[in-house]
């Protein structure tokens, strides 16, 4: 599963830099668990910001703030070893990533024909918006316009959009300069797990249908 | 006492050294040492990346409690002492942001489990990045280049924060950030 499609610049920076939001960090966070090309940019940008982080003009600490750290020290427990991961996350018998092993995955509901969409609440971020959604052969996708991030992680299956075919592992990004009305391959229903940020304008029949489930 | 500028006369070298002398010693005195050079740093950091000065200096003691903790696993081959110290403070900020949103209690070094400080081991084989072609990179960005990238890298929301920052139309920043990156992305495969 090697990805043709990968984020943005900016986006991977967003990613090394902490800034993304929850739900747009989870779905990064998806596509660099298949994609070592990905990861090898975060890990540029990491080191970016080992240098920004060197070169910064340093900010005065507090008096003492050095001897109340030292004598924190030894009351500090050694680093913990990793847990070991929970039961990989699933729905209807479908394995998703192990990103998603901490969230709770909602059940499928109908949201238009041939349109399914799952609820994916992430603990530390209850807020965020994150669904999957399925969608059979053949059907197209939700329509709508964006008004800030959204970010796809292809899962299962494949779909069109704008001359581009997107397969599992790739991860589509638009913002407010895109419109999308993509087109599901004839090969199956296809699954992806998307985040958006910020208010989404939905167009079109299944926009409509889709609207009152996201919530924004 | 030492001064600021003293602090900034360490090598980036050294900083590697005191690093693996806590690792491997539990050396308190290169702790110390570290510290100084470095928690001042993470503090300006934090306060750039928009914390208050209170929340900018807890975050700068915890990750240096987390550098003691962990410095077990930081490898030098794997990336520089600044690197790795800058992902420690980059996923406690996010664990700091995500306890002051939600009510629940949740664990130190929760972030882990989207970026590992400890690498898995897939990463180990893959990641492993010339920081010097980096920091040359960043150097021969044109100072325009370079201020909107340390920008966009600090801003939760970078467009319309540099945008209104700047006092330039959101379309603007966009592009400049855009090419910024794009420049950055040449540097770093011309020097491959």
């Amino acid at each position: 599963m090697t990805a043709n499609y990968h984020p943005s610049d900016l986006t991977i920076m967003r990613f090394a830099a902490g800034t993304l939001p929850a739900g747009p960090m989870l779905v990064v966070a998806t596509h660099l668990s298949g994609c070592p090309f990905c990861r090898r940019r975060v890990a540029t940008f990491e080191a970016a910001g080992g240098e920004i982080l060197t070169e910064i003009r340093p900010a005065a600490l507090s008096d003492g703030a050095l001897e109340r750290t030292l004598n924190r020290l030894d009351s500090s427990e050694p680093a913990p070893l990793a847990s070991p991961s929970p039961q990989p996350a699933s729905i209807d018998g479908f394995i998703l990533p192990r990103t998603l092993n901490d969230c709770k995955v909602g059940p499928w509901r109908t949201v238009g024909p041939g349109v399914k969409l799952s609820r994916v609440t992430m603990p530390h971020a209850p807020a965020a918006n994150v669904i999957l959604l399925k969608v059979k052969a053949n059907r197209r996708m939700p329509a709508h316009g964006h008004s800030d991030l959204e970010v796809t992680q292809v899962l299962k299956g494949s779909f069109s959009d704008a001359g581009n075919r997107y397969q599992p592992g790739d991860f589509v990004e638009g913002d407010d300069d895109t419109d999308h009305s993509p087109v599901i391959g004839s090969e199956g229903e296809c699954i992806s797990l998307a985040a958006i940020e910020g208010h989404v304008r939905f167009r079109g029949f299944f926009g409509r249908l889709l609207q009152p489930f996201i919530g924004l | 006492m030492k001064t600021l500028s003293d602090r900034e006369a360490l090598s980036r070298e050294a900083v590697n050294q005191l690093l693996l002398a806590i690792a491997t010693r539990q050396d308190r005195q290169a702790f110390a040492a570290l510290f100084d050079f470095v928690a001042p740093r993470i503090k300006a950091f934090m306060m750039r990346s928009g914390s208050s000065s209170e929340l900018a200096e807890e975050i700068a003691q915890e990750a240096m409690l987390l550098v003691w903790r962990k410095a077990a696993y930081f490898d030098p081959a794997r990336a520089g002492a600044m690197t790795w110290i800058f992902a420690i403070a980059r996923n406690l900020r996010i664990d700091f942001q995500r306890k002051s949103k939600s009510s629940k209690h949740v664990d130190e070094g929760e972030a882990d489990g989207l970026q590992a400080t400890e690498p898995t081991p897939e990463e180990i084989l893959f990641v492993r990045v010339d920081e010097e072609r980096v920091r040359a990179a960043l150097q021969a960005l044109s100072s325009e280049q370079e201020e909107i990238i340390r920008l966009s890298f600090f801003r939760d929301r970078p467009h319309s924060e540099i945008a209104r920052e700047l006092d330039l139309p959101l379309g603007t920043v966009k592009s400049r950030i855009r090419r910024a990156l794009a420049r950055l992305r040449d540097l770093l495969e011309e020097t491959l």
